[in-house]
């Protein structure tokens, strides 16, 4: 999963999309995530990342993280090449 | 450098809720650095905007319409260039485009340069040749049926699957989802814009608009794609963001190169989630969003001028994408003097 070479994610969470002229608010934790994704990190490494900030469930964060990555996949702000890959 | 004195006269000032761009392209034209500039507007309307805004232009004409006859509108812009010494004209009406193609050796002999699409570039863009368009010039365009007469709103279900868009020749466009209301669209259509009117199949997707300039010889001298983000119930932009989109480029310079397109023009696309690109409509002129262009870091009206005058010119590739426009509208007071002024002399 990539982020599009078109979009650009502010500090402050304000995300836009150059192509599709959409933009997107995220919160902090979607900020987080999206960097995160955008600096190349894997599912396994973001996970880990998450597990050891935040008290919360594996199987929670792995539901939430791959309906975020649909999400953002379906604003076009990610490319996958293949859709059952978001690693 | 010294700036080049030059008299332009603009059409186009009724900045209302259907706005001409007569006003965004006097607004490019101050801006650039090239020219001493001075402005004559030409209205139709005693009570288009332009003629009330200030500083906007040095002098004020009105002019008869392009339907009271092209040789009447002529002569008047004739008289007007007798006092006024015009050097470039630019036309910003679809309605009245037709008169001034026809016209342009006349209006050139007497030294007034236009830089206007060719009578073959402009009626072969015409909405109801759209198909033939783009099986010429391979772009993916709309399935559309031409509407003689009422009796032929039977034939559609053959062709098209509900909704489908009406739309009129020059304007106007409804959305139908079922023969009933494609004979009511028919009917505001047709006796507003005449026959035919058009059955356009419904291509679900985003609509985005390219605003470009051909050089007459295959160039695209500028190109800036735009998304409208707010849109009035006519249809018209009321805020844009610019586009970095390769895809919408690459359709634009295609189109111009094999068209050698000449003059301004906007195309209207929709992008569908499958990421194809079908064109709807090309409008044959300078829209009315060009001053988002300029915003972005192409001058089209000023190039467009310097094109009229004989220069060449070299492409324009760079623009800053994720600028915007947001339109407003505001109240000017006006002096009952200048309102009778343009009324009873026809001039100000």
């Amino acid at each position: 999963m990539k982020i599009t070479d078109e979009v650009r994610i502010s500090d402050n969470g304000f995300v836009f999309n150059s192509k599709t002229g959409d933009s997107f608010n995220l919160n902090p934790t979607g900020l987080e995530l999206i960097k995160l994704i955008a600096e190349g990190k894997d599912f396994n490494a973001i996970r880990d990342i998450f597990l050891a900030r935040y008290d919360m469930e594996e199987l929670r964060f792995e539901k939430d993280f791959y309906e975020f990555c649909a999400l953002i996949k379906h604003h076009q702000i990610t490319t996958v090449e293949n859709p059952l890959d978001f690693k | 450098m010294s700036k080049i004195k030059i008299t332009i006269a603009v059409t186009g000032l009724n900045n209302t809720d259907n706005p001409g761009p007569g006003v965004p392209v006097i607004r490019s034209l101050k801006e650039s650095e090239l020219f001493d500039l001075r402005i004559i507007g030409l209205v139709y309307e005693t009570l288009e905007p332009g003629i009330y805004m200030e500083g906007l232009c040095n002098k004020i004409f009105q002019i008869p319409y392009p339907s009271s006859g092209s040789d009447l509108l002529i002569e008047r812009i004739e008289e007007i260039h007798q006092h006024e010494k015009i050097d470039v004209l630019i036309p910003n009406f679809d309605a009245e485009l037709f008169s001034f193609m026809k016209n342009e050796e006349r209006l050139l002999s007497k030294g007034i340069h236009t830089f206007l699409p060719t009578m073959k570039q402009f009626q072969e863009r015409d909405k109801d040749r759209l198909p033939e368009f783009g099986k010429k010039y391979g772009v993916k365009v709309p399935e559309s049926l031409n509407l003689g007469s009422m009796n032929q709103i039977s034939e559609i279900k053959e062709k098209f699957e509900y909704p489908v868009m009406v739309k009129g020749k020059f304007y106007d466009a409804y959305m139908a989802y079922n023969p009933e209301q494609v004979k009511q669209a028919f009917n505001k259509i047709s006796s507003k814009w005449g026959l035919p009117v058009i059955i356009q199949e419904f291509v679900k997707g985003t609509e985005v608009n390219v605003i470009a300039l051909g050089d007459g010889h295959g160039n695209t001298i500028a190109a800036v794609p735009m998304r409208k983000q707010y849109i009035t119930d006519k249809g018209k932009a009321w805020g844009g963001i610019t586009l970095s989109d390769d895809k919408m480029l690459e359709i634009t310079r295609s189109l111009i190169r094999k068209t050698n397109w000449k003059g301004g023009m906007e195309l209207e696309l929709i992008k569908t989630v499958e990421g194809d690109y079908y064109l709807i409509e090309i409008n044959p002129r300078i829209p009315a969003w060009v001053y988002l262009a300029v915003g972005a870091g192409q001058n089209i009206p000023e190039a467009l001028v310097r094109l009229a005058l004989g220069e060449e010119l070299a492409p324009m590739h760079s623009y800053h994408s994720g600028k915007m426009f947001v339109r407003y509208s505001y109240d000017i007071i006006v002096d009952l003097e200048k309102f009778e002024t343009i009324a009873m002399k026809g001039e100000i």
